[in-house]
């Protein structure tokens, strides 16, 4: 009941027109970037995060506004994947192996209604979830030591790792480069000067909005010139724009069960929104019956990952808020927006400045609302978006980016690391190492030390406070499993190497 | 493949120096027991571990890669795209914001394959209106260079 009294304050702080006006003009900002082609929920919060600074907004209205963005790009993303087949992020991938056949079928208007509703349903079942989940971990994680800590983090990168389907290794070593980038610059407890090489610009270490803009802004650029080369055409959208009620209680089942498989997936440290959405799609896939028409154009196999994709993405806000671990690549930029504000995510957050943390539960409600109203009468017009050149587009998103970059420190050193971050995130992603586990990695790396160093100062350097509680032993055997399970799967796969099940 | 693992030994080299330099790193007086050096030398060494994994038994490739093939074409492209952006980069200041990025937005325009008419204008349209946006509008500070007489 306490939470429900927090939950109305939280829809007072969300429905002040300020905040309303933040949302609406996040949801937007957050389709349209979302909806062009390379740009994903990573760039739209990032590159935000130094517009909402000059802005000069109030810390809960910038978070507000980061987290409609967030919601909107999720959305967006799924225009240019069901209409171009490109996915624009990661989370999308599973959205174009369904929505792209039907928009084919020229039912481009009902894959994305019916995406649009997934989503509402996903977002209001995962936002139940929020707000039921959150307070309970927050109390109970206001038994993390710092060694318990130092546990969440070691879990929080082999889940990501063990997670990652095809490629752990790459995944590990991704998170590990994250990790150690993160030590560059002075170290705050002895003062000495590290990976510096003498440059006063890396001194304070590498800023935060430097990596992200440099990783994904500029690296997307260099792969967007790639596909200049080899061009991409877009498909014209005709005929009914909504879905009707027999469609709809086809599936109504699928959206409901991969709403709450969504909202599970988020919560877990490091796995997020695209193993969410791959999960809810495989699992209705192997649930179907035998005359399914899943890979071309079944509407169910378009339901399930778009719902779980913004439960997950809801969902991951959980761990990001009470734990101050992020649970994806998006949720770690936001991160890094809350200690801008010097705000420090955590359960303290909750007992100290509720008004942000059920402000944020509250407008995400409110974000997803608005997503729904919107988008199904602007579907025609977010369709002709799409029609906006390259030439156009990519000066405009390195030009705010360099921007961005510069707004930090005013220095150009800053613009040179953006670059040679970005060339290094272009090759990594041609190799097929995943970005957004560097990120994360950066992100936990700083707190990840510091949590290690202060439990080894607790007890004096002895190693095995690392395994003295209840809460650690649980940690490590989550990691254990983490680290056994692609194993598992690798020797699975060797086993029984059929041609027929990839 | 080839290139992967030439990466991969790259990445490598590089760790062997990070370590080298992470030896150095010690604290002048401490007050704990853990000091600077331990966390990077562990995360190198995990590195390491992964990276001479990988070395071994590279993985899947991205199916990403089979459509766009990195042609020679294609490769002088990026470079010129990066040496475009470095060049952004240097003259920031030295021109200021209006300047420079007119002149970087029509590089990137060509590279992108618009018509010149078409970059100059959008070069001419971008560097103001985003100066204005953020100079003026959102209070974030740009140099403006050679053209600092002009503006007040």
């Amino acid at each position: 009941m306490e939470t429900l009294g927090y939950l109305g304050q939280g829809f007072g702080v969300a429905t002040t027109p300020l905040n309303l006006f933040t949302a609406l003009c996040g949801t937007l900002i957050g389709t349209v970037v979302g909806l062009l082609p390379g740009l994903g929920p990573i760039n739209g919060v990032a590159l935000l995060i130094p517009i909402a600074f000059a802005l000069g907004l109030p810390p809960e209205t910038s978070l507000i506004l980061l987290a409609a963005v967030y919601l909107g790009c999720e959305y967006g993303g799924r225009i240019s994947s069901i209409l171009l087949n490109i996915p624009g992020e990661a989370s999308a991938v599973m959205t174009a192996l369904d929505g792209h056949p039907l928009a084919r079928q020229g039912k481009a208007g009902i894959a994305l209604s019916i995406s649009a509703a997934g989503s509402f349903t996903g977002g209001l079942i995962a936002t139940i979830g929020v707000t039921i989940f959150a307070p309970l971990l927050a109390t109970w994680a206001v038994a993390f030591g710092p060694a318990e800590y130092f546990v969440m983090m070691v879990f929080a990168i082999t889940c990501l790792a063990g997670m990652a389907g095809n490629k752990p290794m790459k995944t590990a070593v991704a998170s590990l480069i994250g990790l150690m980038l993160a030590c560059v610059g002075i170290d705050s407890n002895s003062g000495v000067y590290r990976f510096t090489f003498g440059s006063l610009g890396l001194s304070d270490g590498i800023q935060f909005v430097v990596l992200v803009l440099g990783l994904f802004s500029i690296s997307e650029i260099l792969v967007l010139l790639e596909r200049t080369y080899y061009g991409q055409a877009a498909l014209k959208t005709s005929g009914r724009m909504m879905f009707n009620m027999k469609e709809a209680m086809f599936i109504k089942w699928t959206i409901l069960r991969s709403g709450v498989v969504g909202f599970f997936m988020g919560i877990l440290p490091g796995a997020g929104a695209t193993m969410a959405s791959a999960v809810a799609y495989m699992s209705e896939k192997r649930m179907a019956t035998r005359d399914n028409r899943f890979g071309d154009g079944d509407l169910r196999g378009l339901a399930a990952p778009e719902t779980a994709n913004s439960a997950a993405a809801c969902g991951s806000m959980v761990p990001m808020l009470t734990l101050g671990v992020p649970g994806s690549g998006t949720t770690a930029v936001m991160l890094g927006a809350l200690t801008l504000y010097n705000i420090t995510p955590g359960p303290m957050l909750f007992q100290n400045q509720p008004e942000i943390v059920w402000g944020l539960i509250a407008s995400l409600f409110i974000a997803n609302v608005m997503l729904v109203v919107m988008n199904i009468p602007l579907i025609r017009v977010f369709t002709k978006i799409l029609a906006v050149p390259y030439w156009a587009l990519v000066p405009g998103i390195a030009i705010v980016t360099a921007i961005g970059v510069y707004g930090v420190h005013a220095t150009t050193f800053d613009l040179f690391l953006m670059i040679v971050i970005g060339v290094v995130g272009y090759i990594l992603r041609k190799f097929d190492f995943p970005l957004s586990a560097v990120l994360l990695g950066f992100i936990l790396g700083g707190i990840m030390e510091q949590n290690l160093r202060r439990a080894l100062s607790i007890s004096n350097g002895d190693l095995s406070i690392l395994w003295s509680s209840p809460i650690t032993w649980g940690g490590w055997a989550l990691v254990a499993l983490m680290v056994l399970l692609p194993m598992y799967r690798g020797w699975r796969q060797r086993r029984t190497r059929m041609p027929a099940s990839p | 493949m080839l290139y992967q693992r030439l990466f991969l030994v790259v990445l490598l080299v590089v760790y062997a120096v990070l370590a080298v330099a992470t030896m150095g790193y010690e604290a002048a007086f401490s007050y704990e027991p853990v000091g600077p050096r331990a966390f990077p030398l562990l995360l190198l060494i995990l590195l390491a571990a992964g990276t001479v994994y990988l070395i071994i038994r590279p993985g899947h490739m991205a199916e990403e890669n089979a459509d766009t093939p990195l042609t020679k074409h294609v490769l002088g492209k990026l470079v010129l795209c990066v040496l475009s952006l470095s060049l952004f980069a240097f003259f920031f200041e030295k021109l200021g914001f209006v300047v420079s990025s007119f002149l970087f937005a029509i590089a990137m325009c060509r590279l992108y394959n618009g018509g010149w008419v078409t970059s100059v204008i959008t070069g001419a349209v971008m560097s103001v209106a985003f100066y204005v946006l953020f100079d003026r509008l959102l209070d974030v500070p740009l140099p403006l260079g050679v053209l600092s007489g002009l503006g007040s």
